[in-house]
């Protein structure tokens, strides 16, 4: 657990003639957050122009970014070759850029054109498939100068009523079960509308009869042909498009990074504040690297250049609500070792730490795998879990699968702690133990001794059966205790944020109040449950018990009324809710066992007739092991879900609810961040 | 006839509790989906109110287990 790192605010003044070089330094430094300046804050000072490149910069992204589109190309997961920052910069100003834009456009428009094409003569084909059905060839659809000719599809044969127009001639094609009938009327052009009338009952649809002589059908074998060629051309031109892009993918997704990373320089100005010929940058710095950054811009821009150091941000909530507006918020730099830095995701994604708290990572990196592992806890389920963790913790790349893997793998060996030592239980089957016919235990089933230092190191020297109806109490009273401390931690952890921000009397009043009620709630619950269930007489030590605990909850509300008014009472019986919650922990780990005891039942009556009277058969041997595969594997996903996500809640809502405020800023320090691109060595004076 | 009324009884516990906490979540979820398309970063707090109505059938099932496991013996 560790706060933040401690900020500084800096302010950096220096001759606009020189601010090109500043920003370069700055990125170079690569630990200012700069705080942007808002405009009129300050007579005499305006927001800066942007660098004179970043236009032309900006342009040629917008290309990067259309032919990188146009080609399908996913920076994020395809593999690209690495470029040196200086070859990439030459080949940008050299036009390249340009060059290829142009290709791919050039190609992605011809497979538009060809695209287009197909469609006109599938409609084309398609209306000639309809005409063929007619006795008529296509000259015969048009030249008249006293007819109107009205060809189209209807949804029924409608005949009848077509021969009852005057002065009218028409040819229908018979339905059939896969088309609705073609129709082609020849009518006077006076008496056209009649025709149209009966027409649009019968649902017509009016089509285009396509221009030119002879049979429809011939036509039709030359459409045909025509989108066949066509068709053959497409192909061609998406090889073409998808050799562009294996040609110059590479090239695209890094001048990509360059260019952006050109523009976010070119922008600066646009953040900070000038006069007619200097510029003033107002900025964060982790305070332990002051001294570093102001020696790293005099390195780079001579005596050009002034820092100061303006303040030292405390973590009193007074000094951020004293402050001006737009220097209230102070970014949060995470500080975290090696295996806590793991769970500053899932702690991001209720929310990124204010300045002001302590950063939950390490107590949700050391509560979330032991609580996965205790719902878990069975080593046959754990050792999947650590295999397929390790790998994804190397293998995976994004965020989301970085943090699952760590969950699985740390889960998965505190599930194989707990399922050998605690539970002794693998597969949902205890190693030592007679065995029944309803529960086998491995001893049983494979006949054989475990030798006594294995079976010494569990608990009782079995393990502690989930199912077991002299344990469930145990259990169920163990997860209660184990809530208390989580719940009493996260309570101390609120304690001392409340502190450190406002102070030891305050502190009390907002998290205090609620330690002594906890503690009461316990106590007196206790001795509640000790009457009622065990059946004790309420005198001598739960007596005292039952007063403490009374006494304490007064002293809870008494101390809490100030800060949290009437929810210091009404928020009681919540105390015993977040208690019982951690119950979950023994219910999921029954849930499961109660499954892989029923799978293991069947698949062990099926593979080798044990527990009924009939032997094993080849068609018993399969369905039994197939029962057995499947049964276990969807415990297992299920695992992933149940145990996975009710950890994650213990913490989230349990746990964290208890201190955690969030809604900070991260520090993002303006840096160059390439992926793809080489850093030449002499680029890089990093502090 | 003890023993079935309290098996009745357990049953009843989770299996209502259960049905609550379907209902309240049924409403949350379907909110939370939504929000979370339109913003991916809402998902920790989407989830924490999704879990919320869960303690329910929590509760349930202790009263269950309690009365399965506790009441027996009473009797």
């Amino acid at each position: 657990m560790s706060l933040p790192e401690s900020m500084s605010r800096v302010v950096i003044v220096g001759g606009k003639n020189r601010l090109e070089e500043t920003v370069n330094a700055l990125f170079k430094v690569g630990a200012i957050h700069l705080i942007d300046y808002i405009n009129d804050s300050d007579e005499g000072l305006s927001i800066g122009a942007p660098l004179p490149f970043s236009s032309k910069a900006s342009e040629r992204l917008l290309k990067i970014r259309a032919a990188t589109k146009d080609l399908g190309i996913d920076a994020a997961k395809a593999e690209f070759e690495p470029f040196s920052l200086d070859d990439i910069k030459a080949r940008i100003s050299s036009g390249e850029v340009e060059t290829v834009e142009k290709t791919v456009f050039d190609a992605i428009e011809e497979r538009n054109r060809i695209a287009q094409r197909i469609t006109e003569s599938e409609l084309k084909a398609q209306s000639l498939e309809d005409l063929s059905k007619l006795p008529l060839k296509l000259e015969d659809y048009s030249g008249y100068e006293s007819l109107t000719v009205i060809v189209g599809t209807v949804k029924d044969d409608c005949s009848e009523q077509l021969a009852q127009v005057p002065n009218a001639e028409f040819f229908i094609s018979a339905p059939d079960k896969k088309s609705v009938p073609v129709v082609a009327v020849f009518v006077a052009n006076s008496d056209k509308d009649k025709a149209s009338a009966v027409l649009s009952e019968h649902g017509f649809t009016e089509m285009a009869v396509p221009a030119g002589t002879g049979a429809p059908a011939d036509m039709l074998a030359s459409v045909k042909q025509e989108i066949e060629e066509a068709k053959a051309a497409l192909e061609a031109v998406n090889v073409r498009i998808a050799d562009l892009a294996e040609k110059h993918g590479s090239f695209l997704v890094a001048s990509d990074e360059e260019l952006s990373d050109e523009v976010s320089r070119g922008e600066v100005p646009l953040r900070i504040a000038t006069t007619e010929y200097s510029y003033v940058i107002d900025a964060w710095v982790p305070t332990a690297k002051t001294s570093q950054v102001e020696k790293g811009l005099k390195d780079i821009l001579g005596e050009g250049v002034y820092m100061e150091v303006q303040e030292t941000r405390s973590r009193k909530m007074h000094d951020e609500e004293a402050a001006e507006p737009r220097f209230k918020k102070t970014p949060t730099k995470w500080k975290n070792g090696k295996y806590a830095k793991r769970y500053e995701y899932p702690v991001s994604l209720v929310s990124v730490p204010k300045y002001q708290e302590l950063d939950p990572s390490l107590l949700v990196g050391i509560f979330f795998p032991l609580f996965f592992g205790f719902m878990v806890g069975d080593l046959g389920y754990a050792i999947p879990f650590i295999v397929l963790g390790a790998y994804g913790i190397k293998v995976a790349k994004s965020k989301d699968f970085q943090a699952i893997a760590t969950v699985l793998f740390f889960g998965g060996i505190w599930a194989a702690i707990f399922g050998t030592f605690f539970f002794g239980e693998m597969l949902g089957m205890h190693f030592v133990g007679p065995g029944d016919e309803l529960q086998h235990t491995w001893e049983s089933l494979l006949g054989v001794t475990l030798p006594e230092w294995f079976t010494g190191a569990m608990i009782g020297g079995h393990g502690i059966s989930k199912i077991g109806e002299e344990y469930i109490g145990f259990l169920l009273k163990l997860t209660v205790y184990i809530g208390i401390v989580h719940i009493l931690i996260s309570y101390f952890v609120g304690l001392y944020n409340a502190t450190i921000q406002h102070g030891f009397k305050d502190a009390m009043h907002h998290k205090g109040g609620w330690i002594f009620s906890t503690v009461g709630i316990v106590l007196l619950c206790y001795a509640i449950t000790q009457v009622m269930f065990s059946g004790n007489p309420l005198e001598g030590m739960l007596l005292y018990l039952l007063i403490a605990g009374v006494v304490c909850i007064v002293i809870g509300v008494v101390l809490g009324w100030p800060a949290e008014g009437a929810q210091a009472v009404l928020e009681l019986p919540g105390i015993v809710g977040n208690i019982l919650s951690y119950t979950r922990l023994a219910a999921i780990g029954m849930s499961k066992a109660g499954m892989a005891l029923a799978f293991n039942y069947i698949a062990l009556i099926m593979l080798a007739g044990i527990g009924s009277t009939g032997g094993s058969s080849i068609v018993g041997i399969i369905f039994g092991a197939l029962v057995f595969l499947i049964g276990h594997l969807m415990i297992w996903v299920l695992a992933i879900l149940s145990a996975g996500l009710h950890g994650l809640r213990l913490q989230y809502v349990e746990s964290m609810n208890k201190f955690f405020d969030g809604g900070g800023v991260e520090y993002a320090p303006l840096k160059t961040r390439f992926k793809h691109i080489i850093k030449t060595a002499k680029m890089e004076t990093e502090v | 006839m003890d023993i079935g009324l309290i098996a009745i009884g357990a049953g009843l516990a989770v299996g209502l509790t259960g049905l609550g906490a379907g209902l309240a979540e049924k409403d949350v979820g379907a909110a939370a989906v939504g929000a979370i398309t339109e913003d991916v970063s809402l998902f920790g707090k989407a989830m924490v109110l999704m879990v919320l109505p869960e303690t329910i059938v929590i509760f349930g099932l202790v009263v269950a287990i309690l009365a399965a496991f506790v009441l027996p013996g009473m009797i």
